[in-house]
């Protein structure tokens, strides 16, 4: 074994330990000591239980943990979705069209700096607090970081390669599509990446403040009983979806984008 | 030139350095010897990847060798030191100072007064040519300028040995020739010992009072090659181009 | 040349944003829009009558943005003040990256507003909880963006900074702070916005006072003139903000700007 693989197995053993030793402080602080009453700070050990309980049992809030994240999930989604493959088209056409740009630029400067949670009191005025609003305040989080990316990406493309490809004859349209949006896809990816995390929060806070169902609903439930664990619980499984969501955002980049750049 | 009388500054002692990463152990000096005398200019040639800046990194002490030591006005070289200055292959600026600050930073973090360093700054400012440039950041300076100005910042904190790690090798062909003057001019004003490493054999005939060719990966030295010729040198001259010849064939044996 | 240009350029955008009032205008008055949405001449009373008279018990929407502003603040500057110091560690020492990362990792990918409830019942409904969720949406960003910044110092050019002498502490204070400054300009920019973000939503969920309060209030009375007055004073605040911020990184990274 090589000098660096021994440092890096090293150090892997002490970020080990470092978890190791957080969760022993979080139970000895807890569970022995009782420096912090349950329904403020349970051990861990009743967090993990509660999650077990969690995936099967419906109380306290009438679902069990895998339907909350369904509810969630089908809801980030259609937004999410909606975002996407309207905000994407748009941003490129505003970046290759002068006269889109002309049009939609005042509309969006005028919504952009609006911040996507300001919204949810119209829309649940407008909508009530089912999955329209939601979906609505999602898509408008996802909507302004695919155009203000794909925007930025297309205007980004650099001269000398449309050159290029106007001395080989390509077309408007060509130009478009074999030069500029290519070397635009990192940077329309990041801002896909950008949208996930803010409507994923755009969601959590929608359904916080009025829902039936979803993770969010779930943890401002738990609070309102007093149940620290179910809080705790929905914290992390918010965190591993999010750490699974920047997975799969790898897995696509290193297929699809990287060539590109 | 009579290299017997002069003193010892460099030793170069046996040196191995191996490099471990995730790829494994990678051994890129094996067993290098040579000395460098007071005042003397040694360029450092050798093939693209040969290590000829870890042998500089070495001497400089960026690099503790793996094996065998490397010895600097009698003492044992353990980490770097403002006595031995470096001049870098990509211009390794200070980008957040301007050029003022960038020359008078070694005198600066050894603590000279102000006035004083600003004198010094200003003395090797005017040295390298770059009047005029003292309070510009280093992004508005062209490539040329800018490695000017790493110059200055290696001389103005007045070591004892200065290293030059290909500084031209990214300049165009004009602004080249045009530094390489400036060093011949610059190195016969300031005496220093400098240690020069380049890759382009015209350069080395140009400037060095003596050639080490070196091997390629793991490096050893190959050859040496003194340089008689009268400064400032001729790139056309029949000695200059018979040894550019010798030299390039050499090179390639290293390869081969 | 350039001046002209820009000055065309803002008279466009003034123009494209005239026609958008004038279109909504015209929208509320001729067709069936006016059911969902007030007319934007009625938006601009009330946002005036918001900032002479009273919202809600004793204050006006200037001094709820007050209110607000001075929450972000507080949490926004103890999230820059430790982020930049956890990220830059965590950057230059192998040993406390292999310590902190594991558990920063844990809080990173969890949204900051979904901390409210948590807040909460540790906090209670005070200004402690609504600081805290404004401390963890910057915090967050920051630690991310300085933690990159400092990875990516030159080691060359630390190197040539020992090279002339400088001790350690000289090095990080001359070389690796400056040169990670663009990057922690980036994490504060993300950051504050967030922190925006976070400060509505926490007084949105519980709060008596603050811009977050109007519009959640405006909803309670279904009165759209007060939410739409509210989301006007958060953008152009939201706006101030990040553009505040811009200015000051201009001035802290002259020494980028290629131009002269």
């Amino acid at each position: 074994m090589s000098t660096y693989k021994k440092r890096q197995f090293r150090l892997r053993i002490v970020s080990l330990l470092s978890i190791l030793v957080f969760l022993a402080v979080w139970y000895v602080c807890t569970a022995v000591l009782r420096l912090a009453p349950a329904y403020s700070l349970p051990d861990p050990i009743t967090v993990f239980q509660s999650f077990v309980t969690k995936l099967s049992s419906r109380v306290p809030d009438g679902a069990t943990l895998p339907q909350h994240i369904w509810e969630s999930f089908k809801i980030a989604m259609a937004g999410y979705l909606m975002g996407v493959v309207i905000g994407v088209p748009l941003g490129i056409a505003m970046g290759w069209v002068s006269w889109v740009e002309k049009i939609v630029r005042p509309v969006f400067d005028f919504l952009k700096p609006i911040p996507p949670i300001a919204l949810i009191p119209v829309m649940i005025t407008l909508f009530g607090i089912g999955i329209e609003s939601k979906a609505c305040i999602i898509f408008f989080s996802t909507v302004i970081p695919s155009i203000v990316n794909s925007y930025s990406g297309i205007k980004q493309t650099s001269q000398i390669h449309l050159w290029v490809a106007r001395t080989f004859g390509a077309s408007n349209l060509q130009q478009l599509f074999t030069v500029a949006i290519p070397s635009a896809l990192p940077m329309i990816f990041a801002g896909l990446r950008v949208a996930m995390g803010v409507s994923w929060m755009g969601l959590v806070a929608a359904e916080l403040m009025g829902a039936t169902r979803g993770i969010g609903y779930m943890i401002s439930t738990a609070r309102n009983l007093l149940r620290a664990d179910i809080i705790i619980v929905g914290l992390l499984t918010l965190g591993f979806i999010g750490i699974v969501i920047s997975l799969v955002f790898d897995l696509i980049e290193i297929k699809f984008v990287r060539g590109g750049k | 030139m009579t290299m017997e009388k002069k003193k010892t500054v460099i030793e170069v002692r046996d040196v191995s350095k191996t490099f471990y990463n995730r790829e494994g152990d990678h051994l890129v000096v094996d067993h290098l010897n040579f000395n460098v005398y007071e005042n003397e200019f040694v360029v450092l040639f050798g093939p693209g990847q040969c290590g000829k800046t870890t042998v500089l990194n070495l001497i400089a002490g960026l690099e503790l060798p793996t094996g065998g030591e490397v010895v600097v006005n009698g003492e044992k070289v353990v980490g770097p030191s403002p006595s031995r200055g470096m001049v870098y292959q990509t211009t390794n600026l200070f980008m957040w100072y301007n050029v003022m600050k960038n020359v008078e930073f070694g005198p600066c973090v050894r603590g000279v007064k102000k006035a004083e360093r600003r004198k010094k700054a200003q003395y090797y400012i005017d040295l390298v040519g770059l009047t005029g440039f003292e309070k510009h950041f280093p992004v508005k300076l062209s490539g040329g300028m800018q490695q000017r100005v790493g110059i200055a910042r290696a001389y103005c904190n007045e070591p004892d040995i200065i290293c030059m790690d290909e500084p031209f090798g990214h300049l165009d062909a004009q602004t080249r020739y045009l530094m390489e003057e400036e060093v011949d001019r610059i190195s016969a004003s300031e005496k220093r010992t400098v240690v020069f490493v380049t890759n382009n054999a015209e350069e080395a005939i140009y400037l060095a009072d003596r050639i080490i060719l070196l091997h390629n990966c793991p490096t050893s030295v190959h050859r040496e090659y003194l340089v008689n010729l009268p400064r400032p040198r001729n790139y056309v001259a029949p000695e200059f181009l018979e040894l550019r010849e010798q030299i390039t064939k050499d090179m390639d044996d290293t390869i081969g | 040349m350039k001046v002209a240009a820009s000055i065309k350029n803002f008279l466009l955008s003034l123009a494209g944003f005239a026609a958008i009032l004038l279109i909504w205008q015209l929208g509320v008055s001729f067709t069936s829009v006016g059911n969902l949405l007030p007319s934007p001449w009625a938006v601009a009373v009330r946002f005036v009558t918001m900032c002479t008279n009273t919202v809600g018990r004793k204050y006006t929407l200037p001094m709820h943005l007050l209110v607000s502003l001075r929450r972000v603040l507080i949490g926004f500057g103890l999230s820059a003040a430790s982020g930049i110091v956890i990220g830059i560690a965590m950057g230059r020492s192998d040993l406390i990256r292999a310590i902190v990362r594991p558990l920063f990792e844990l809080v990173r990918p969890i949204p900051g507003v979904a901390w409210i409830p948590m807040a909460i019942v540790w906090f209670g409904i005070g200004e402690t909880a609504k600081i805290f969720i404004i401390f963890i949406g910057g915090f967050v960003n920051i630690v991310v963006n300085t933690f990159s910044g400092s990875r990516q110092v030159d080691e060359n050019i630390l190197n040539a900074a020992y090279m002339l002498g400088a001790n350690k502490v000289q090095a990080f204070f001359k070389i690796v702070i400056p040169s990670c400054v663009p990057y922690i300009f980036s994490g504060l920019q993300v950051g504050l916005s967030t922190s925006w973000m976070a400060v509505l939503a926490a007084e949105m969920v519980s709060a008596t006072e603050g811009v977050g309060w109007i519009i959640t209030a405006g909803q309670q009375n279904a009165d759209m003139p007060q939410i739409l007055a509210g989301i006007i004073a958060i953008a152009v605040t939201g706006l101030a903000l990040a553009s505040l911020m811009r200015l000051l990184e201009r001035v802290l990274c002259r020494w980028r700007v290629r131009g002269s």
